[in-house]
């Protein structure tokens, strides 16, 4: 018996062995595969410069290759400075930031959404820089940013960030499937709610080609989905907040408003999508984004940060759409990557983080092929149309009739109190009145603890 | 023993289910990593590569600023150490549990198995912030120290000590003996089976473990393996899904073959320790 | 090592004259001991009952770690947790995914530990397959398993569609998503019961199956009669450690569900991971750890009532 066994054991292992060998010697004959795109560098080194600053964001992205690549032509024009830039998940961002804070070893300069400001800021780990903007004397100019973008950098009358862009939500087309669905691409999109079931349920096609408006639908069989409800919940409905013309919370900051009859009537809207017109797969248990990869999904609301996704994984051809409007107003969520300082921050450092802040400011267009839309308004008026039509038609959607993050120091405790009842409802399990009302339940428990 | 096959298909025809079930799993995602993104995404899912390619492999590992090499180097270091300093404090804890009469005997173990019933979140925010106020964040202290009181170890190694003989021991007395020479010359010399069971399990816990590390490290050169993964696995698993799974093949064949290095000790040691109870 | 030895000696040494011959052996055997413990109960008193404590105190604090100020609370966190819906539905879903998982776990470890050990060609080479997920670390599980359960891309709705069964949303569906998490659980988890069963089985006297077969009993009888009632102490071993450390679970859901949908997967330590590090509210987390300790000390107390009555550790 024990022979036995160490044999098996011995023959598992050579076959290990065997199996590591094969993959080196392989690998020398698989290089004309299809290429993999380059992914993020989780940690660069750039420059060799001996004023080293160190950089965390969560761009994992295509957009953080871009930003790198920006940076890599930082160092070259400033051989003094070298740059060590982090990239991590933005969740797991906030975590680490909040332990560095808490360990005392801060990075240099880190990047976060303008929503992020009021919570780290009441912390007192943020740096103030108004100093930094032309109304206080600095070089940013503060009109060449939109009103909204403005606000998020404030908080108690301080400003806490440099803007780097606005990245937010629209919709992707498949024109293929347009096609496969006898609808023509380019139709101007509609602008009510009935509008868009119409178009959703042209678009929706079952397995024996019948689309979800005719009688003969197979609802069990669908082979394309018109929509898909179930990326990133919470900023769709968001959107639809307000162009039902709801809000988070009231005005003054006391009162959780979200489950408002606007709020009930715009989750109730992607409800009827998934279950009343079945134009939607529910929102679990649906990857999204390789739908529509394999052309399963016609209408994808997701963000800019799509884009290159879009254009460099798949062999879909596809096009930007401003957001859909379910409500009789407009409005779309966006946020603005931001840059922020810690505290303690003075001297040479600070100086040296001060430059490279100035210069990608003052190299914004080339932010543009990360797909995002450059915060100041001169770049996004000076980008090329050819490359950027999505950056273009969505960054002019932000300014018209963006919505961004409620502004509270305990805006990621409310959204994790939101996000579960938004999936509830989604997924059936709730109504929209009912999960709305215990999240607001949830929230105003957050608010009031936190007055 | 005569051999009959028939008298045994109904075992062999469990196992082999129950080999499918555990195989399966592990070749189709060795599988994916040869693939690319594109295939992954096919319907019916591929379970063979139509065209293996082993970019994705040369992709993590090439990546300068992906380190799996240096992040594996850390787990087992940390590891390493951290089996070595569970053995060294517990082993003669175990011992005076198991052999020797002291005030308190029934007490003290009376606390620690108390303690096993413990979730480990009790301990994990006062030990982060004694680790902060320590200076031991971000450091190698930090993956070693705080669990190094393994009362599981104690606890099963105790069990182990108490079935040798007392016999043996008694003629190391006679000898003229001291306590540590009867631990040393006696005792631990019986127990090498054990002792390795034990460091493999201790071992393995700590390779896999992932909360406590992504919490007190937090530089990429004190990251370990488990933790850079779920980094990646965030960061691309919903676009790259055959590169992160390449990154957790690199990831799980080290442990694979410390494994089975050491498979026919390990079952050895759990019959010796009397993990299945007696 | 040698010089504690010597300390041990010189120590006990000095008493030799004054004291009767039996208790300076008691003496040096206990001073012994206790040098022999000392590491242990430094670590232990640091890293646990300080640790213990320090998360009891912090539990009456209302501190948020990045915020000056702690405000002294009393109860009011124990209140709060004791009153939030949402940390029962936490708890009813880790119960009922630890039921599961631990009798699946059992039943999968202890007949596969059966079957390795008949006497038959192979049965090392299984033995050593089916250990093999354990190795696993819970990243790489989650990933191969989120897409074994894909609805659109998952292969075991391709072998089901074979049957004439439609896609089953197996993580976006309520009443799936936690038997779904528990096979992954199972999966990953089983090797190690089953080397606990493996060495249990090892030490049932062969003699004990020779006299009952003697007596005429068959396979199934020889089981429930000889096997399971002398595996007792494995089976109590093996749920009370399945207990314990399923209670915990936590990067399952986290990688596989993100606690969804809905709440369907949420579980106690994910509610803790939401509470201490996300919103960094450590006051509040410590009295969620507590309380969770409270309750898993009561779970394994009733196991031991169960199955451990005629047991004898």
């Amino acid at each position: 018996m024990r022979k036995r066994s160490s044999l098996a054991g011995f023959a598992l292992f050579l076959l290990t062995v065997v199996m590591v060998f094969a993959l080196s010697i392989a690998s020398t004959g698989a290089q004309d595969a299809t290429p993999i795109p380059e992914p993020t560098a989780i940690v660069s080194d750039l420059g060799t410069g001996s004023m080293k600053i160190s950089f965390w964001n969560g761009l994992t992205g295509s957009d953080g290759v871009t930003l790198n690549d920006m940076l890599a032509q930082f160092v070259t024009e400033n051989p003094d400075i070298s740059v060590t830039t982090e990239i991590i998940p933005w969740n797991t961002l906030y975590t680490k930031l909040q332990t560095a804070f808490v360990a005392g070893t801060p990075p240099d300069v880190f990047m976060l959404h303008a929503s992020e400001i009021p919570q780290f800021a009441s912390y007192g780990v943020l740096k103030d820089v108004s100093g930094w903007y032309d109304t206080n004397g600095g070089w940013f100019p503060w009109d060449d940013i939109s009103p909204t973008t403005q606000a998020g950098m404030i908080f108690d009358g301080v400003t806490y960030g440099i803007p780097l862009d606005n990245h937010g939500r629209g919709l992707f087309i498949n024109e293929g499937a347009f096609e496969k669905a006898g609808v023509d691409p380019n139709v101007a999109p509609p602008t009510t709610f009935e509008g868009w079931v119409e178009l959703f349920q042209q678009l929706t096609l079952d397995v024996n080609g019948n689309n979800a408006a005719s009688p003969d639908f197979d609802k069990e069989n669908v082979a394309q989905w018109g929509f898909a409800v179930g990326e990133w919940p919470r900023v769709n409905f968001l959107a639809a907040l307000a162009q039902h013309g709801g809000s988070m919370i009231s005005e003054d900051g006391t009162t959780v408003t979200v489950n408002s009859e606007a709020g009930v009537a715009a989750l109730q809207n992607f409800i009827d999508l998934v279950y009343t017109y079945n134009v939607s797969p529910p929102e679990a248990g649906f990857d999204t984004w390789q739908g529509f990869a394999a052309g399963a999904v016609a209408v994808l609301p997701s963000g800019t940060w799509f884009r290159n996704f879009a254009a460099e994984q798949t062999d879909i051809e596809w096009a930007a759409w401003p957001q859909f409007q379910f409500g009789p107003g407009q409005g779309t969520w966006f946020g603005a990557h931001t840059w922020m300082l810690p505290v303690g921050l003075e001297g040479e450092k600070l100086d040296a983080v001060q430059t490279l802040i100035q210069w990608v400011s003052d190299n914004q267009v080339a932010w543009a092929a990360s797909g995002q839309v450059p915060a100041r308004l001169s770049a996004q008026a000076a980008l090329d149309p050819e490359n950027y039509p999505s950056n273009i038609i969505l960054g002019e959607t932000f300014g018209a009739y963006g919505v961004q993050d409620i502004q509270h120091v305990a805006v990621q405790e409310m959204y994790a109190a939101l996000d579960p009842e938004l999936s509830a409802a989604l997924n059936n399990q709730k109504t929209a009145e009912q999960a709305l009302n215990d999240a607001a339940a949830r929230m105003q428990q957050v608010l009031d603890r936190n007055r | 023993m005569k051999f009959n096959l028939l008298k045994h298909t109904g075992t062999y025809t469990y196992l082999i289910i129950l080999s499918i079930f555990v195989l399966f799993p592990l070749v189709f995602s060795f599988s994916q990593s040869l693939m690319t993104n594109q295939e992954v995404n096919r319907w019916p899912p591929p379970i063979i590569p139509p065209s293996p390619i082993l970019t994705n492999y040369e992709t993590v590992l090439s990546q300068p600023d992906l380190k799996l090499v240096l992040w594996l180097r850390n787990s087992l270091f940390a590891a390493a150490a951290y089996t070595t300093a569970v053995l060294l404090i517990c082993a003669p804890a175990a011992y005076a549990f198991a052999r020797l009469k002291f005030p308190g005997n029934n007490i003290l173990f009376g606390l620690l198995l108390l303690t096993v019933m413990l979730p480990s979140q009790v301990t994990l925010i006062p030990n982060f912030l004694l680790m902060r106020d320590l200076k031991f964040l971000d450091t190698f202290h930090a993956l070693i120290w705080p669990g190094a009181a393994n009362v599981f170890a104690v606890f099963l190694l105790r069990q182990f000590f108490m079935q040798i003989p007392q016999e043996l021991e008694e003629a190391a007395i006679l000898d003229g003996a001291s306590y540590f020479g009867r631990f040393r010359h006696v005792i631990l010399p019986l127990s090498t089976n054990a002792l390795t069971a034990m460091g493999i399990f201790v071992f393995l816990g700590h390779y896999n473990d992932l909360l406590w590390p992504f919490i007190t490290t937090s530089s990429l050169e004190m990251r370990t393996l488990p933790v850079g993964l779920q980094i990646l696995n965030s960061s691309y698993a919903g676009q790259y899904r055959p590169l992160v799974l390449a990154g957790a093949v690199f990831a799980t064949v080290p442990i694979i073959i410390v494994y089975i290095i050491f498979q026919r000790r390990i079952i050895k040691g759990v019959v010796m320790t009397g993990m299945g109870g007696r | 090592m040698e010089k504690t030895d010597a300390i041990v000696t010189s120590a006990s040494a000095t008493k030799q004259n004054r004291q009767p011959f039996q208790m300076r052996l008691r003496t040096r055997e206990a001073i012994a001991a206790y040098i022999f413990l000392a590491p242990f109960i430094i670590f232990f008193s640091i890293f646990v009952v300080r640790a213990v404590l320090s998360a009891v105190n912090i539990s009456f604090y209302d501190w948020q770690i990045l915020r000056p100020s702690r405000p002294y609370v009393g109860f009011a966190n124990y209140q709060e947790l004791f009153n939030d819906y949402v940390w029962w539905i936490a708890v009813r879903n880790t119960i009922i995914f630890t039921a599961m998982t631990v009798t699946g776990t059992t039943i999968i470890a202890l007949t596969a530990a059966v079957a390795v050990t008949q006497n038959i060609p192979g049965a090392g080479f299984f033995r050593v397959l089916l250990y093999m997920p354990t190795l696993l670390s819970v990243g790489v599980v989650g990933l191969t398993w989120v897409w074994m359960l894909s609805t659109q891309f998952g292969i075991i709705n391709y072998g089901l569609s074979f049957l004439g069964i439609r896609p089953v949303n197996w993580l976006g569906d309520e009443n799936l998503v936690l038997p779904a998490l528990s096979l992954t659980t199972i999966w990953w988890g089983f090797g190690f019961p089953m080397l606990i069963f493996i060495a249990g089985l090892q030490g049932i006297p062969e003699h004990l199956y020779e006299a009952a077969k003697i007596d005429g009993a068959n396979g199934r009888q020889l089981f429930f009669h000889i096997t399971l009632p002398l595996l007792r102490p494995s089976i109590l071993f093996v749920t009370v450690t399945g207990v314990i450390s399923h209670f915990q679970v936590f990067g399952q859901p986290f990688i596989m569900t993100s606690g969804g949908p809905g709440r369907g997967s949420f579980t106690v330590i994910f509610y803790l991971y939401d509470i201490a590090w996300r919103a960094f509210r450590m006051g509040y987390g410590s009295a969620v750890a507590v309380a969770l300790a409270i309750i898993m000390g009561i779970f394994t107390l009733i196991q031991f009532r169960i199955v451990g009555r005629r047991v004898d550790y």
